[in-house]
């Protein structure tokens, strides 16, 4: 079964764009063949709860609530050093492997 | 010499869905981001923009008869076609953008450097507004590009001393350390709310007067989703206008799609233009490591907390009725509503998430939007229309307008100021 990660913010527009770029990239370096990264609005996040393959959200925003799979906060993707960028990006490397 | 002006002339005429793409291949280029990352960026932002006029048609072939007839029915004048994030469309398509970019970035890096700003703009694809503004002006001098670039980087520097005043309250409440948000009408309505709040605050009974975001969310959420607003907009229209039961249906599902499919088509131009401006991200960031920066990062960062779509929904039926009673604006916002949670996103760490304060601010703060998008609108229309938009029917006196950037507060202001040399 493939792996879902949902990048969510709060337009869809922007800010998710940056995070997805990067993590594509990394899955790509990692050979993660079967993780679809996939940017979302925050609004239409209910929808993606549901799936079974969703292992990750990425959020660009402060969120008000937890959900049953592991959140990263993104924000370094779009202020942070390249260190702080790979961090981040090991982070999301652990989860697809421990899934 | 006629060699030059017949090139540049014929380079001009390919239309911007062509320019644009050409342009950002050589920007990708130059920043090094590797020729298939430039190609792909440049095309794809093409696409976007061509996505982007297509959508625009729809909304002018379904809504301009509509609010022609509600006009005529109603007795009141309210013909102008609200296009609002079509501006995007004008900011990345104007002949100038990409001497703006390179302008703003030089200027925003000495200002750095000299400490007159603490902002640092990494975030290429919110140049739009002031890149939008500069169409405007370009549109307002009679195809002025280098009066363009000016007011666009005037536009963006006074929103990185914005950024400057308002960083360390959004940091706050969002938990997000070292952001800023430098974007056009979302950082000019913190700066509104701050007195705003101050009086409200001072008002007995309304100090502590508060809903829960929660509860609105439950009961009206629906209302807060696009395609659903479109929908209920299209079918008053249509009632209000006159149309037959079958008109008003279908009118209803034209403005739900042009709801969801705008934003959409602007999303695609950033997926272009982001990738290919991420090195300049990386680049300025590296070089300014060690200072106390704010990173500017896009607005759509503070729409996290429940008072902010709570606030928007009670202010989308309010905004329709205001412009629709206010006398001399002409334009009813629909596709415009949906900059509203931006606004209130900015607003909410002001009023600590009170919905009703956010909602009364908001309302004051959308009246100059009223009627600066009316002010504005000869401009804003003559932008399309120079770069190869809906010719035809704006010389049978179609108007676009806008809030968000035709209705902006500062940039009316910037174009009062170079309107003075056209």
């Amino acid at each position: 079964m493939g792996k879902l990660i949902v990048v969510a913010c709060g337009a869809g527009i922007n800010t998710s764009t940056i995070a997805e770029d990067s993590i594509r990239e990394r899955m790509a370096k990692e050979g993660f063949a079967d993780v679809e990264v996939k940017r979302i609005l925050m609004a239409d996040i209910e929808g993606y709860l549901t799936r079974s393959d969703l292992i990750l959200i990425v959020s660009m925003m402060k969120i008000f609530r937890t959900f049953e799979v592991p959140v990263i906060q993104g924000m370094p993707f779009l202020i942070g050093s390249q260190e702080e960028k790979n961090v981040l990006l090991d982070k999301v490397v652990d989860v697809v492997k421990s899934k | 010499m006629e060699v030059l002006q017949s090139a540049v002339g014929w380079f001009l005429g390919l239309g911007s869905t062509v320019i644009v793409p050409i342009v950002l291949i050589i920007l990708g280029l130059i920043f090094r981001v590797g020729f298939a990352k430039a190609v792909r960026g440049g095309v794809t932002t093409g696409v976007g923009l061509a996505g982007l006029f297509l959508v625009v048609n729809l909304i002018i072939s379904a809504l301009q008869p509509a609010v022609q007839a509600l006009a005529t029915n109603m007795g009141i004048e309210k013909s102008f076609v609200d296009v609002n994030w079509a501006d995007a469309g004008i900011a990345w398509g104007w002949p100038g953008v990409a001497g703006l970019i390179v302008s703003l970035l030089v200027i925003n890096i000495l200002m750095v450097v000299l400490k007159l700003t603490k902002t640092l703009w990494t975030d290429v694809w919110s140049y739009w507004h002031g890149s939008a503004l500069a169409g405007f002006v370009w549109a307002l001098t009679g195809g002025n590009v280098v009066m363009g670039i000016a007011a666009g980087v005037l536009y963006l520097v006074l929103g990185s001393l914005m950024s400057d005043m308002t960083a360390k309250k959004y940091q706050e409440f969002n938990d997000m350390p070292g952001i800023g948000v430098p974007c056009g009408t979302t950082v000019q309505a913190s700066l509104f709310a701050m007195p705003v709040v101050w009086l409200l605050d001072r008002i007995p009974g309304l100090k502590d007067w508060d809903a829960s975001p929660d509860g609105i969310k439950k009961r009206f959420g629906l209302v807060g989703e696009p395609a659903i607003l479109g929908l209920i907009l299209g079918f008053i229209i249509g009632i209000a206008a006159g149309y037959s039961v079958q008109q008003w249906l279908g009118l209803g599902m034209q403005v739900a799609t042009m709801m969801v499919v705008l934003p959409r088509m602007v999303s695609i131009i950033a997926e272009g233009i982001v990738p290919i401006t991420m090195a300049i991200v990386q680049y300025m960031r590296e070089r300014f490591k060690d200072r106390e920066i704010y990173v500017a990062v896009d607005c759509a960062v503070l729409l996290g907390h429940p008072a902010v779509m709570a606030s928007s929904v009670i202010l989308f039926p309010l905004c329709v009725l205001l412009a629709a009673v206010l006398p001399g604006v002409q334009m009813l916002p629909i596709a415009s509503l949906a900059v509203i949670p931006f606004w209130a996103g900015a607003v909410v760490p002001y009023t600590k998430g009170n919905v009703i304060k956010t909602v009364i601010v908001l309302l004051l703060y959308a009246i100059p939007f009223m009627y600066f998008s009316t002010l504005t609108v000869d401009a804003h229309t003559e932008a399309f229309n120079m770069m190869g938009q809906y010719g035809d029917q704006i010389s049978q006196g179609l108007k676009l307008a806008s809030w968000d950037m035709g209705g902006d507060i500062l940039g009316f202001f910037i174009q009062k100021l170079f309107g003075l040399f056209s």
